[in-house]
């Protein structure tokens, strides 16, 4: 089975050395005329970018307090008052999915970029110094990963009062900078004793100059891939610590518990819409992620052939 | 109340007829005389009443049973019975009284509970030959053995600290010295402390094997897994019991277990969520028993129960506000699912404990907040209220409608999800503000003292958890545990009812319902005649038994 | 070779011991001690120092901690306050019932999730791939408690195929046993399924572009045995990466459906034992957990070198 591609052969990964600064230069220009993004990148964008702007900018919003009960109006369905319906205490469902879409966004991509930051820039470093550093750190990184995350969890959400979010996100960054660790490590180490990693060296360049040129542009695409399925499961795990009790503190709405609430007491019979608004948000924003991933792997990729 | 002195024994009389028409139900000659004295009026056979098995039984077959928690284990002395608890335990075992449906404590595993004029000396006589499943002989020795271990535990001294000594006077009689009367004391004996177990497992402490007397013997037990035990051929009750074993499964979740029982992986299940007992009520194929008809002693409650020792609850004022802005029919149409009623007194209407009216707050949120206004420069300007509940949705949607309703007459409310443990260590601990609970259930209003009383509110440790000290509350539990004149007993009651509906330690909203639900195979589940004849209570607080249940075909 | 399992079973056994002071010490943060389960509200302070005494907690932290992992080490993980069931014994009751779980939910996983990526490798962001990101998507987005439900309620309640709740075990026979792991296998594997199809298929994407494949796509290869033979084995890096951490933590991930199916697993019990302060339940749980995931890390490592020798270190 062949090891790599012969290096006489087609394109070569970016930053492959001989003349490496005239073929960064080459991929630099090579990016104007690279593929374009696609109507379905730009569509997902806005998408996202609408989702986004909704959270931050709800409370400027004329929309009903997502708090406000009616009890004259308890398990409306979606009408003209009420576009997306009423709870149980008759709160209003669009209000309450979009400030919910608050603590979701935090909490689904602000452990991702910690993540990201730290565990990415740690595995890099980690993969290609090798010995002894890679094994302490990688030591400590499966350590925090052999943790059981539910006692810590458990410790800090009941125990360690009032409940904040920024708890939440802390043990999420932690742990979420274990798993980039990891990843950004695997897939760094099968670049790290290539040709064009050894030749930097050996032309003296520094060490995060090939950590950033030569590196991380190939460990890309499999670390993007990792990190938006991330945020999908921090997203949902904040839903499963909202089942057991765990998440952020009531009345705040957050997808999660709002999944939570539409699923108990028989309203998954009497009123679907409380877990159906949140978790469609949810299956659109995974979706639009991951296509949006797609087209800039598709964009960014050198060569993409068909087979 | 009667002479419940000569009542108990002529029992024993009755007790020996009793006996006589089961062996004859035991050879299938004709309807047993048993279940004819306990059947409601004739009806076509097309509407029975749930639970009451119609027919001859039969024998063999197994039932599996999904209750609502696990217990930590199988020794009075040490473990918590809860409804479950007290469910396995009259597999295994049996109680020395049970509770008939006139609400009365009969002889069960005794043959006779006598006491004497004033009711200081209670004297327990068992049945002869009665043996454990070990084979040891259920004897007074036994007996004394058992309730000296029940007054020396930290668990359940509380309960019968009343109990000033305990002798044996005959082979199979113990007798009981109180220092002062103590009118319940037969009803004490169908609670925890009147379950007696072989000395085998008294003396070790074994909390994982039982051995007692029983309908069912000790199989297996995987906590949070099964509870399995199987018929004891040596069982004293003629006739019963006619499975050959019972399986406990604890499922936690109310929508699993009910979808357990729908697809027939358990036989049989209990719960109090409202929705469960709706959405199983009307089902097809299926048997539901609710206590809601259950009109004797004290009814379990629902309700929120508040620190009076703590700021700002411990301001009689911020807790009528309180009382005033809660809308207990809102709550209750809200999440009672049809199911609960609203209540706002301990006993259930037309009980003799009963006030007409016992002056409890109406809803009225214009005086809720007059009042606030009035106790808020007390309390620094601002009235803030903490309001937890354990993980369970529907508390947790109850919570936020009563937190937005507080909010509207001027607290500040915080809401919190508490787990079960942390809960109960924080109640006993007084470290609360406001909380949701659930309890009271008893089939004689002295069975809560230990709960209400002046006497249990002292730190560190306070089995009344409200910690509210009331003397005129106190003297009137003290009236209601010694008088024998019923008329006392029940003015005492009344008076207890309405100084908590001036105190308001409890902000009462509703009565919490239990229910058993069973698939048409599993016959006669709620339906038992007790060794004197007359009817047992049946399925009341969660707390279910095996013994008369049998399979159809 | 022998350096090398030396350096991971070195490494090994540091984790494990770095995990079991963490998780000692974390425990013992909790408020509250045992005697609060044990004595419930008859805990007066004269009962409970005596138990404490009894249960040996009221020795100072490092005292515990010394004398408990010495009792590890020589094989007894101790019992539980409450139930005084040992925690070897919970463990052999609970660990096979998560040993099944695990490996019948990545078995449906994986079995659906290669073929899905390799059909979409080949022609990506077409048809078929957009289909089933959004299949897989949705079914990872729906969180176990509404999927578990769902399931339960067709398949257990109407269709009475499967159990609704509960855990029949293998020494009950082989064929009750695999009915009542089904359905629960099935909700935790679901949710395996879409990251499996993402990792896969974006590094087969990536193996698709490199040029040994056009070569031998013009030595005549069917596209097939490509895929299976050539393609699947350098692109599984990151798959065997990121399997390696989702099965690793499923022990206590594993939570949400123990709790929907009433499954006395390890991750169930540790809950309950956190809540309850059974301390040596929750050591001994989260010590064997531990282990799980650092023998599966290790595995997934292997795997890792057997795939692409070039990360191999020297």
């Amino acid at each position: 089975m062949p090891e790599g591609p012969p290096a006489a052969l087609g394109a070569p990964p970016v930053g492959e050395t001989g003349e490496g600064q005239a073929l960064l230069a080459a991929a630099t220009r090579r990016r104007s005329t690279r593929r374009p993004l696609g109507v379905v990148f730009w569509i997902c964008a806005s998408w996202v970018a609408l989702m986004a702007a909704l959270a931050v900018f709800a409370s400027l919003l004329h929309l009903t307090s997502p708090t406000a009960q009616n009890y004259s109006a308890v398990q409306v369905g979606p009408g003209v008052h009420h576009l997306f319906g009423t709870d149980d205490l008759g709160r209003d469902l669009l209000s309450r999915v979009i400030f919910g879409s608050r603590v979701s966004l935090v909490v689904g991509f602000a452990p991702i970029a910690v993540g990201l930051l730290v565990g990415g820039s740690l595995g890099l470093w980690a993969a290609f110094r090798g010995k002894a550093a890679d094994a302490v750190v990688s030591a400590v990184s499966f350590t925090v990963l052999a943790y059981p995350a539910l006692l810590a969890i458990i410790v800090i959400q009941a125990f360690w009062l009032p409940r904040a979010l920024w708890k939440l996100v802390i043990i999420f960054s932690v742990i979420a900078s274990a798993l980039l660790f990891v990843v950004v490590r695997a897939a760094a180490l099968s670049y790290v004793n290539r040709e064009f990693v050894l030749a930097a060296k050996a032309m003296g360049a520094r060490t995060h100059r090939i950590l950033l040129r030569e590196l991380l542009p190939n460990v890309v695409p499999a670390t993007a891939a990792f990190a938006l399925i991330g945020v999908a499961t921090a997203i949902i795990l904040e839903g499963s610590l909202a089942y057991l009790g765990l998440s952020v503190s009531l009345p705040t709405p957050s997808l999660g518990n709002l999944i939570n609430e539409g699923t108990g007491q028989n309203l998954l019979q009497s009123d679907p819409w409380i877990t159906l608004w949140p978790a469609l948000y949810i299956f659109l924003l995974l979706i639009a992620l991951n296509l949006m991933a797609d087209r800039l792997r598709a964009a960014f990729d050198v060569g993409e052939g068909r087979l | 109340m009667g002479d419940a002195a000569d009542r108990y024994d002529r029992r024993g009389f009755l007790a020996r007829g009793a006996s006589a028409a089961a062996a004859l139900g035991l050879a299938g000659v004709g309807l047993p005389t048993l279940l004819d004295a306990c059947s409601t009026s004739p009806s076509p056979s097309s509407s029975r009443t749930p639970g009451v098995g119609t027919g001859t039984p039969r024998r063999g077959g197994t039932v599996t049973i999904g209750l609502n928690s696990e217990i930590d284990g199988f020794l009075p002395t040490a473990s918590h019975f809860d409804n479950s608890g007290l469910t396995y335990a009259n597999t295994v075992f049996d109680s020395l009284t049970r509770i008939g449906a006139d609400g009365r404590a009969h002889p069960y595993l005794a043959q006779s509970v006598t006491a004497n004029t004033d009711r200081t000396v209670w004297t327990v006589t068992l049945r002869p030959g009665i043996r454990f499943h070990d084979g040891t002989a259920l004897d007074a020795d036994v007996l004394v053995a058992n309730l000296d271990a029940l007054r020396q535990s930290p668990l359940t001294a509380q309960a019968v600290a009343p109990v000033s000594a305990v002798r044996k006077v005959s082979d199979l009689a113990m007798q009981v010295t109180c220092d002062e009367p103590l009118v319940a004391f037969p009803y004490y004996l169908s609670t925890q402390i009147g379950y007696p177990i072989a000395l085998a497992q008294l003396d070790a402490a074994n909390s994982t094997h039982p051995v007692g007397t029983g309908p069912f013997v000790y199989e297996s037990w995987e906590p949070n897994d099964h509870f399995t035990a199987t018929r004891n051929p040596h069982y004293w009750r003629p006739g019963l019991p006619y499975l050959d074993s019972v399986t406990y499964k604890p499922v936690a979740d109310d929508q699993s277990r009910e979808n357990a029982l729908r697809s027939g992986s358990i036989d049989m299940m209990v719960t109090r969520d409202p929705n469960t007992i709706k959405d199983l009520r009307d089902a097809t194929g299926f048997q539901q028993v609710a206590d809601l008809t259950q009109r004797h002693g004290q009814t379990d409650m629902d309700f929120i129960i508040l620190n009076t020792v703590a700021p700002p609850t411990d301001d009689l004022v911020v807790r009528q506000a309180l009382a005033h802005a809660l809308d207990r029919e809102q709550i209750v149409r809200l999440f009672g699912a049809g199911v609960t009623e609203v209540s706002t007194s301990l006993f259930p209407p037309g009980s003799p404990y009963r006030p007409a009216d016992n002056g409890y707050p109406s809803y009225d949120p214009a005086k809720a907040r007059a009042l606030v206004a009035q106790a808020a420069p007390n309390h620094g300007g601002t009235l803030s209220i903490s309001l937890d509940t354990v993980t369970d949705p529907r508390l947790n949607e109850i919570i936020q409608a009563v937190g937005n309703m507080w909010q509207a007459v001027g607290f500040t409310v915080s809401l919190g999800q508490i787990e079960q443990v942390t809960f109960i260590d924080n109640l006993v601990t007084s470290k609360f503000v406001a909380y949701t609970d659930e309890m009271f259930a008893a089939a004689d209003p002295d069975l809560n003292y230990v709960w209400l009383s002046s006497t249990t509110a002292n730190p560190p440790i306070a089995l009344n958890f409200a910690r509210n000290k009331d003397p005129e509350l106190e003297a009137a539990l003290q009236r209601g545990r010694t008088s024998l004149d019923p008329s006392v007993r029940a003015e005492a009651y009344q008076t207890v009812d309405k100084r908590l509906a001036a105190d308001l330690p409890y902000l009462w909203f509703s009565r919490a319902t239990w229910s058993v639900t069973a698939s048409d195979s599993v016959a006669n589940f709620n339906h038992m005649a007790l060794p004197d004849g007359s009817p047992d209570q049946g399925f009341a607080a969660g707390v279910a038994t095996p013994t008369p249940i049998w399979r159809t075909a | 070779m022998l350096r090398f399992a030396a350096t991971r079973l070195l490494r090994l056994v540091v984790i494990i011991f770095l995990v079991s002071v963490g998780t000692f010490f974390v425990v013992h943060l909790l408020p509250g001690d045992p005697t609060v389960a044990i004595l419930g509200p008859n805990d007066t302070p004269s009962a409970r120092a005596e138990l404490l005494k009894q249960l040996g907690l009221n020795k100072g932290l490092l005292a515990q901690y010394g004398t408990w992992i010495s009792n590890v080490v020589h094989g007894n993980l101790g019992a539980s306050f409450l139930t005084k069931q040992t925690v070897a014994n919970a463990l052999g009751e609970a660990v096979p019932i998560d040993l099944e779980l695990i490996v019948f939910s990545q078995v449906i996983a994986f079995v659906i999730a290669v073929p899905l990526a390799m059909v979409a490798a080949l022609r990506p962001n077409r048809a078929f791939d957009q289909s089933a990101t959004v299949t897989t998507f949705g079914l990872y987005g729906l969180p176990a408690f509404v999927i578990g439900p769902l399931l339960v309620l067709g398949l257990a309640v109407h269709g009475h195929v499967f159990p609704a709740t509960g855990w029949t075990r293998l020494s009950q026979g082989l064929g009750s046993n695999l009915r009542s792991a089904f359905l629960p296998s099935l909700v935790l594997g679901l949710g395996s399924i879409a990251i499996y199809y993402r990792l896969l298929r974006a590094d087969m994407i990536s193996t698709l572009q490199e040029d040994f494949v056009v070569m031998a796509r013009s030595k005549g290869l069917s596209t097939p045995y490509l895929m299976v033979r050539h393609v699947l084995r350098p692109s599984s890096l990151t798959l065997a990466a990121g399997a390696g951490i989702n099965i690793g933590t499923l022990f206590t991930g594993a939570f949400v459906v123990e709790a929907l199916f009433s499954l006395p697993g390890v991750a169930y019990i540790l809950v309950q034992s956190i809540y309850s302060d059974d301390y040596l339940m929750v050591q001994g749980m989260a010590l064997v957990a531990a282990v799980a995931f650092v023998v599966i890390i290790q595995l997934a490592e292997v795997v890792q070198l057997v795939l692409d020798p070039r990360i191999r270190r020297a």
